[in-house]
This record gives C-alpha cells, sequence and structure tokens, in this order.
C-alpha cells in the first residue's frame, strides 16, 4: 500500500467528514425552519440510535446473527439494563465490554 | 422535543463552569473511545498505515465506524474515491444531526461552529441532545465534550499504532461491543416517551428488514442502511405523531 495512497484518503476522507458536518450547522441554524420538519428531526436522535443498535447488535460485522447465543444479543440486554438502573455511560460501557468477553467465552 | 429560544452564551466565567460542564459529560465518551479508538490504531498499522498516518486520519476524520469501513475497503485495494464515498455514506446521519442541533447553535459564529461540526459524532451528539432537554447544554458546554472526545479518540488511535505488538488483537478485550454498548445507553437516554420509544423501535426493524429484501432484488447497500432506516422511521412518526 503506497504511502501516496494513504494520504490521498486520509485527506479526502478529512474534508469530506467536515462537509456532511458543517455545512447543516452552518446554514440551518440561520433559518427558520417550518413546524413539521422541527418535528420530524426531533425523532431523529432516538431514530438514528434504535438503527445503531440493532445493526451493531443483531447484524454485526454486516451478517445476520439473531440468535439467543450470539454474545451480541446475550451482552445486549444486562447492558440496558446497568445503564437504566445506574443512568452512567461510562458504568454501561465498561459492563458492556465484560459482559461480551463473558458470553463470548461462555457460548463461543 | 421542543425546542427552546436559542441560548447566547455571555463572555463570563460560567462559559468557562459550562466547557468544564461539558468535560465532564463527555468523560464516558473519552473513555469509550480510547479502546476503541487503539483498535482502529493497531488495524490502521497492521495494513499498512504509519503511527503518524494512523493518528492524523483519526483526528482529521472523527469518523469511527467510517474510518474501520475505510481500512477494509483499502485491504482489499478499492480506489481513493470508493474508499472516501463510502465512509460519507455512512457518515451521511451527520447531516441529520447538525441539522437537528442547529436551532440550539443559532447565534453562534461560524468559526465556533465549525469547531463544533468538527467534533460531532454519534456519541457528542447524543450526549448534546440529552443534556439540551435537560435544558443545560449551550455552544460551551458542547465544546467541552467534543474536545474530550476528540482527544480520547486521538490518543486511543495513537496508543493503538505506536504499541500494536503489544496490544495484539483488540478483540481479545471486548472493544468489538464497546460502540454498541455506548449505543444502547445512548439509546435508552433519548428513547424517554413512548412516541420515541415507537418510532426507535421502527428505525431498529427497518435496519434489520432492509438487507433481507436483497433476495427480493431490492438491494440496500449497506452503508445507506442507517440513513435511510433513520429517515424512514422519523417520517413516519412526524406524521403519525402530531
Amino acid at each position: 500500500m503506497s504511502a501516496g495512497y494513504i494520504w490521498a484518503v486520509i485527506g479526502l476522507m478529512a474534508v469530506a467528514n467536515f462537509l456532511v458536518r458543517f455545512p447543516p450547522i452552518a446554514v440551518v441554524s440561520r433559518l427558520r425552519l417550518p413546524e413539521p420538519l422541527m418535528r420530524w428531526l426531533g425523532f431523529v436522535p432516538a431514530a438514528v440510535m434504535g438503527a445503531l443498535v440493532a445493526g451493531e447488535v443483531l447484524r454485526p460485522g454486516g451478517e445476520y446473527l439473531i440468535s439467543l447465543r450470539s454474545p451480541y444479543v446475550l451482552a445486549a440486554v444486562p447492558t440496558a439494563l446497568v445503564y437504566a438502573k445506574t443512568r452512567s455511560f461510562l458504568g454501561a460501557t465498561l459492563a458492556g465490554m465484560v459482559f461480551f468477553v463473558a458470553f463470548r467465552a461462555l457460548v463461543g | 422535543m421542543t425546542p427552546t429560544t436559542p441560548t447566547q452564551t455571555p463572555d463570563t466565567p460560567a462559559r468557562t463552569a459550562r466547557f468544564v460542564r461539558g468535560i465532564r459529560l463527555g468523560t464516558p465518551i473519552f473513555l469509550g473511545y480510547v479502546p476503541v479508538g487503539m483498535a482502529f490504531g493497531v488495524l490502521a498499522t497492521t495494513i499498512g498505515f504509519t503511527a503518524t498516518q494512523a493518528v492524523i486520519c483519526s483526528a482529521t476524520a472523527l469518523a469511527g465506524a467510517g474510518q474501520f469501513i475505510a481500512l477494509n475497503l483499502m485491504k482489499s485495494g478499492a480506489e481513493v474515491l470508493a474508499v472516501v464515498t463510502a465512509t460519507t455514506v455512512v457518515n451521511l446521519r451527520y447531516v441529520l444531526f447538525g441539522a437537528t442541533l442547529s436551532p440550539y447553535l443559532a447565534g453562534m459564529s461560524l468559526p465556533r461552529q465549525a469547531l463544533l461540526a468538527f467534533t460531532l459524532t454519534d456519541e457528542t451528539f447524543a450526549v448534546n441532545v440529552n443534556d439540551r432537554r435537560q435544558g443545560l447544554s449551550t455552544g460551551a458546554s458542547m465544546a467541552g465534550v467534543g474536545a474530550v472526545a476528540w482527544s480520547g479518540w486521538v490518543s486511543g488511535t495513537a496508543v493503538g499504532a505506536l504499541a500494536a505488538a503489544w496490544i495484539g488483537d483488540p478483540a481479545r478485550w471486548g472493544v468489538d461491543f464497546a460502540m454498541p454498548a455506548m449505543f444502547i445507553a445512548l439509546l435508552i437516554a433519548l428513547a424517554e416517551d413512548r412516541r420515541h420509544v415507537a418510532v426507535a423501535a421502527l428505525a431498529a426493524a427497518l435496519a434489520i428488514g432492509l438487507p433481507a429484501l436483497a433476495p427480493l432484488g431490492i438491494v440496500v447497500p449497506a452503508s445507506w442502511i442507517i440513513v435511510i432506516a433513520s429517515m424512514g422511521a422519523a417520517t413516519v412518526g412526524a406524521v403519525a405523531f402530531r
């Protein structure tokens, strides 16, 4: 893999990632959005997280793994409980990793 | 969620206090990003990045999943444009994030908005929106959240890239579940009422159902699934719950 190839990817990725992030903020914050659009945007956070969680837990690595023997499925449940109980992002993240390693060893 | 009047952050000591508050809010993100950043550092150097390249990539793109996808494609020898397009499409959801946050950022100068935009990720977005709902988030606190999240991602990458030989396979440490665990916590934090739970469930069903349509000849490219599923579910929510 040539250095030029890697640098080209790095440079263009930096530009592209800034372009998907900055213009929406710069433009939309200077507009008054109509109410239906605001309502739509209000549902975006929960929708994105729902889609991300489903994909990560039920299709890890882009392949279906919907099974009670999947460490992803098994670890997801107690991780959710830890967050619901403690409201700690950090606690839930660390506990999730521990659950995952444990279940992977158990069912693997 | 009803947006409140956009807040102007005054130039007072309060701004420092809010920035520090943001750093505190962002600390769990920092600690979650370090292991995943390490995994990126290890993988990047394994496929031929130098440590410097890996760190610069993380520092300038801050693209999480997008960076892992890039590594995968690069390993299989994809062209530069194909790599960049795939990571961009995966991160198109940031367009939605930016639009969602922007009503709160009215009155902020362009350079400040640019800095905030630069550190926008799934986690910083969700933490800021959650904080905003409690009426506490400001531009200064968002800057704190962004700064600490960026530091975690970049320092994790540096450690992973420099110590790849000692770390070995990051999967051993349960790193595969760091992001899913964070997403699960953020989902619970954001799905605060029945309507949001319904929309999140629909988005989840779409994200799982769309790839299953392939045998019917409806092929949704993997990188589009999150964007399509979440836009579709938010649309149904906006129409159904007036």
